[in-house]
């Protein structure tokens, strides 16, 4: 690479600091390759390489741009997407669709092969937690085992796959929108407040929640999904609330730098557009060129120009809900030197990085009265047919949204300290399928969830061996938890937009932890609605999903931790939400029968959607016998039975 | 290759590194366990380490270092002048800068053997000047207190990255698993400005988040069942839970998350007994409570929450952190002595105390102490009597494992304006204390977004004139 004029690597002033603050990162001199493999290493050893190495950045990124290498474009992620032919396996009748070609043919050079297909009760409740975030009833559970066992045995004309109509039923359903949103919300760092001191409500950002939910539901193609969030202020008045993606991260009215929380706020949307959209942190490229990856300064500031025509902003003033341009003249665009926004470089023009995009074809704006087109012109580029890096980015991140694990493991970081994909040519198969098949969103779960390599057992079902691989369990998000904990105590209420709902934290923490309330809140409308409708603070979270790893809102989060820690036990467990629950189940299991032999099974079929075990069965009647002694009545020792079930990894993990 | 479970990436990592699974999964439980630390901190620690453990009384709102720890005659001198114009151009956050200069509110003295300057606002810690290590040329990025507040405590003047006490949780993990292994006692009155995020894990698993502690008969969270659950009907229900977990768990072999959450349960049941114990001020004699104040109304509160500080760290927390000052705090836009005098009074003693039970139980050896706020304050005045914010040149006062005893460090200017002689950075703080602890605060790091991210980001220098 050509460097020249670095500069010293030292902050040397506050807001060089903030925005240097971005990188926090390892600046070092060796190749991209090396480290890249040599990571584990030197950390393990204590690291190798000279901490006081500079961080080289120029005085004039453009000038000192490095130009794109043929090399460079040979790298996975950055090569053309070409659709690649499903390869011949070598028993063909173990696939439903191509997904399972590519996945069988990839396990075959392992040796391993595909798992037998789920039982139907492992499959329904799957499927219905992974659509819908809900468990499915009992009735629905008895219904679809029925309806599979007559397919299966009936010979000649059947009718359509049971499996297959259950899919469309879920995919068909309100709950899936309500469901999927979260994950686009987690990447669009979505929450209702400010932060910094004042973490002042945003009285429209619930907009921007209902827009998501609502788009899934009617199944809004996937490019429109896209360019309506980066320019549908600029397609329609009505499709504006879309654009609340670009703002939906935290801001400080009140700071005394309004220049610099406009450039931070710029810097932040670009961050975030490259991290969701093209799955390439650009944002490592704001103080100088990517340590890693081949997209220099130049190549951030160009893609921030596309923004920058924002209006400004004014002190005490929080951020609108949604995009809209002051007037259609064009801002005038710089690199910041260093990232600092008071030292301005050379200027820039609107334009795409330089790796993803080899298109000659000059850039033309179709500009509005109050809108300068950037913006448009950006979303119309980023959804084209042939745009690589989106389209990977967003296969891979549907196939983590079934699979827990996307098939490139980092789905916000595609380059080269991201993870390479297991299987490329399945993910690159998959993603040409989306604007193949219309780019309709429905179209590619249906296509991943009727895939036998979906359909596997897990290793519940599939004593593992060495020849078969299995369905890996995932725990319930905290947010899946509450709705189906509500859900089987009969006290889930179904609510649509609107303003959210405001549930009140428990006395203790909202004592200790925040500003005193400036509003009194009302007691909520709705209290046992479906998590994702609850009004979301970044100062002050709901201890149930923060302590099951919801991310807090500040950055992009393409995947959630999963941690597993003893408060989580000990609200699960203690916690006056789940004794009410556990009661209330228990006074609906009471309502059909009080014959502790018909509770027994009732209850696992309430909580795990299935009949339970002979030795939960023999668990439970010996508790409901013998547990008596300890509490005042009947009600309170099935209430104890029903915690103990909703506490339990049956009901907390899905298989 | 997807098939074989991996539930979380760095699971993933570790199994590759070659740590077992199991141990990794129920380390992970408290973010305890050296198998959870990160890859480069498998040893104890990285190199041997002077302080086991941290206490860090945080000042919120901006105490202020003229008139507690930072004497300038200049400042007597020249009061009621404006500051002369060589200073230069320095932003303030209530535009105070052509205001007159102030004089200190309360007279300095020397203390001790070391001879520090200390005033009268404080003379319990003043008689402990001989073990104080007085930094007098901190400085940090921002006139606002919910920036400096996160940055004091993350690196960052913006939200959302991982607090100190996560990344030393992450990096050494807490001494005894039946606790937290970093806890957070906020002033009683609440108003942190930026709120829990100050004490949030940020991109770092939940496990190392700070773990916010109550004085009193439920100091965490549903610690206890809801009212009504006896022990006995609890243990008797949670019987059944590890009964039912331990077949579901034997129907599916060898998966650690099934294997830690059934354990979360024991360690839960555990912490039942292990928290309260740690609050239950009874055990300690009428003299020790007489010496943190707990007999005396004003410094009760403040007396009581050090106290528990040094409870914890006897039982093996790894850092804990108190928080002097509610929504206002030690903000003294309108009146320095009105505002300083009752914190003072509220915290002085108090602090002084958990100083010499650390030091007459010997763990003071081993313990850093910390003392400071977001920032400090102006040399002019505000509104006659009050100070605005000074993030540019500030005190924070350190003591016990490590460090010098009886030494100033650095100097701000003639009147205090700006870290003059040997300037410390927040981060070049952040990269001490992680010294102090035996890590290296470039080498404590944690993948995220495709880099290797640091509490002390970009910036940091370990400062080694503070290191005893």
């Amino acid at each position: 690479m050509d460097w020249t004029n670095v500069l010293p690597a030292r902050a040397e002033n506050s807001c060089q600091a903030s925005s240097l603050d971005f990188l926090m990162a390892v600046h070092r001199r060796k190749s991209p390759s090396h480290l890249k493999t040599c990571w584990c290493v030197w950390v393990l050893l204590g690291g190798f390489l000279n901490p006081t190495s500079a961080i080289e950045a120029s005085a004039d990124p453009v000038k000192d741009e490095p130009p794109i290498t043929p090399a460079a474009r040979e790298f996975w992620a950055f090569k053309p997407l070409l659709r690649p032919t499903p390869p011949s396996i070598l028993n063909p009748k173990l696939a439903r669709n191509e997904i399972d070609l590519f996945f069988q043919a990839n396990l075959e050079t392992s040796g391993t092969a595909l798992a037998p297909q789920a039982r139907p009760e492992t499959l329904i409740r799957r499927v219905t937690f992974d659509l819908t975030g809900l468990p499915p009833s009992p009735e629905e559970v008895r219904e679809f085992t029925a309806a599979i066992q007559t397919y299966e045995a009936a010979s000649g004309a059947r009718g359509p796959d049971p499996y297959t109509l259950l899919v469309d039923r879920l995919l068909a359903s309100p709950r899936y929108g309500e469901k999927s949103a979260q994950a686009w919300l987690d990447l669009a760092r979505f929450a209702e407040t400010d932060g910094f001191e004042h973490d002042a409500e945003r009285k429209l950002a619930w907009k921007y929640r209902d827009w998501v939910i609502d788009s899934l539901n009617r199944d809004l193609s996937l490019n429109e999904f896209v360019a309506r969030q980066i320019a549908g202020d600029e397609i329609s008045p009505e499709q504006a609330a879309a654009t609340g993606f670009l703002l939906a991260g935290p801001d400080m009215p009140d700071t005394n730098f309004q220049t610099e929380r406009r450039h931070l706020l710029l810097n932040d949307i670009t961050s975030t557009v490259g991290t969701v959209f093209l799955g390439l942190t650009v944002g490592c490229a704001q103080c100088h060129n990517h340590p890693f990856d081949p997209v220099s300064q130049a190549d951030f500031y160009r893609l921030r120009a596309f923004f920058d025509n924002l209006p400004p902003l004014k002190k005490d003033q929080q951020l609108p809900a949604a995009m809209a341009e002051a007037s259609n003249a064009p801002a005038v665009s710089v690199v910041s030197i260093r990232g600092d926004y008071q030292r301005p470089g050379p200027k820039v023009e609107p334009a795409f990085p330089r790796i993803a995009d080899d298109s000659d074809s000059s850039l033309a704006f179709a500009s509005l009265p109050n809108s300068s087109g950037r913006r448009m012109a950006l979303a119309r580029w980023l959804t084209r047919p042939d745009n690589r890096l989106f389209l990977r980015a967003t296969a891979n991140r549907l196939w983590q949204f079934h699979f827990g694990e996307a098939l490139a493991a980092t789905p916000n970081d595609l380059g080269h300290q991201g993870a390479v994909p297991t299987n490329p040519a399945l993910l690159d198969w998959l993603a040409t399928e989306i604007p193949a098949r219309n780019w309709s969103l429905k179209a590619i779960h249906k296509l991943i969830l009727t895939s036998a390599t979906y359909r596997q057992a897990g290793n519940n079902e599939n004593r593992p061996t060495s020849h078969h691989t299995e369905f890996a369990r995932r725990r319930l998000s905290g947010e899946e938890l509450r709705d189906a904990m509500l859900q089987v105590a009969g006290r889930l209420e179904f609510r649509g937009g609107g303003p959210s709902t405001r549930l009140p934290l428990p006395s203790d923490l909202a004592k200790s932890n925040t500003n005193k309330s400036k509003t009194k809140d009302q007691p909520p409308l709705t209290p046992n609605c479906r998590s994702v409708w609850i009004f979301t603070k970044r100062n002050e979270h709901q201890p149930l999903f923060d302590l099951f790893d919801r991310p807090d809102g500040l950055l992009s989060c393409s995947r959630r931790n999963e941690t597993t820690t003893a408060p989580q036990a000990l609200t699960l467990f203690n916690s006056e939400f789940s004794h009410g629950i556990a009661r209330d189940l228990a006074a609906r299991l009471l309502q059909t029968t009080a014959d502790p032999t018909e509770l027994v099974p009732a209850a696992p079929w309430q909580c795990f959607s299935r009949a339970p075990t002979a030795m939960e069965e023999t668990l439970g009647l010996k508790f409901l016998n013998e547990h008596g002694r300890l509490t005042s009545d009947p009600t309170e020792t099935l209430a104890d039975y029903c915690l103990a079930l909703l506490n339990s990894n049956a009901f907390c993990f899905v298989d | 290759m997807f098939g074989t479970k991996v539930p979380s990436s760095r699971r993933g990592f570790l199994q590759s590194a070659g740590v077992g699974l199991t141990s990794v999964a129920l380390a992970q439980l408290f973010g305890s366990g050296r198998a959870f630390a990160s890859p480069g901190l498998q040893k104890e620690t990285q190199f041997p380490a002077k302080a086991k453990r941290v206490i860090w009384l945080f000042m919120h709102g901006g105490p202020s270092h003229l008139d507690l720890f930072d004497p300038k005659p200049e400042l007597i001198k020249h009061a009621g002048k404006p500051i002369p114009a060589s200073v230069g151009k320095f932003d303030t956050r209530r535009d105070v800068s052509k205001n007159p200069l102030m004089a200190p509110v309360m007279p300095f003295r020397k203390r001790g053997q070391s001879g520090i300057e200390i005033s009268d606002f404080l003379p319990e810690m003043g008689s402990l000047a001989d073990d104080l290590c007085v930094i007098r040329s901190c400085h940090g990025d921002s006139v606002n207190h919910p920036q400096s507040v996160y940055q004091m405590n993350t690196g960052s003047t913006l939200m959302g990255k991982p607090s100190m006490g996560s990344w030393v949780s992450y990096g050494l993990g807490s001494e005894n698993e039946n606790m937290p292994s970093f806890v957070v006692m906020p002033d009683p009155g609440g108003g942190l400005k930026g709120g829990p995020p100050a004490w949030g894990s940020g991109f770092l698993p939940a496990s190392h988040q700070g773990t916010t502690l109550r004085p009193g008969a439920s100091p965490i969270l549903n610690l206890h069942p809801t009212a009504g659950m006896s022990s006995e009907r609890q243990r008797d229900t949670l019987d059944l839970l590890r009964n039912l977990n331990e077949a579901h768990c034997a129907d599916r072999s060898d998966d650690s998350s099934l294997v830690a959450r059934l354990q979360s349960y024991e360690l839960a049941f555990r912490m039942q007994s292990a928290a309260p114990e740690v609050v239950d001020l009874s055990q300690e004699t009428a003299a020790t409570k007489k010496l943190y104040g707990l007999d005396q109304p004003h410094t009760q509160e403040f007396g009581t929450r050090c106290l528990l500080a040094r409870r914890m760290i006897e039982r093996g927390v790894r850092f804990v952190q108190l928080y002097s000052g509610n929504s206002n705090g030690w903000d003294a836009h309108d009146d320095i002595l009105h505002n300083h005098g009752p914190h003072c009074r509220a915290t002085d003693l108090p602090v002084a105390a958990l100083l010499r039970d650390l030091k007459s139980r010997g763990l003071l050896d081993e313990t850093l102490v910390i003392w400071g706020g977001e920032f400090g304050r102006m040399p002019m005045s505000e509104k006659g009597k009050g100070r605005d914010h000074n993030p540019w040149g500030y005190t924070t006062v350190l003591a016990g494992a490590g460090v010098k005893a009886g030494h100033v460090h650095g100097t701000t200017d003639e009147f205090g304006l700006r870290a003059q002689e040997d300037p410390v950075h927040v981060s070049d703080l952040h990269a001490t204390i992680l010294h102090l602890l035996g890590m290296d605060h470039e080498k404590l790091v944690y993948r995220f977004n495709g880099l290797d991210q640091r509490l002390t980001g970009t910036r940091g220098e370990l400062v080694p004139g503070i290191l005893a």
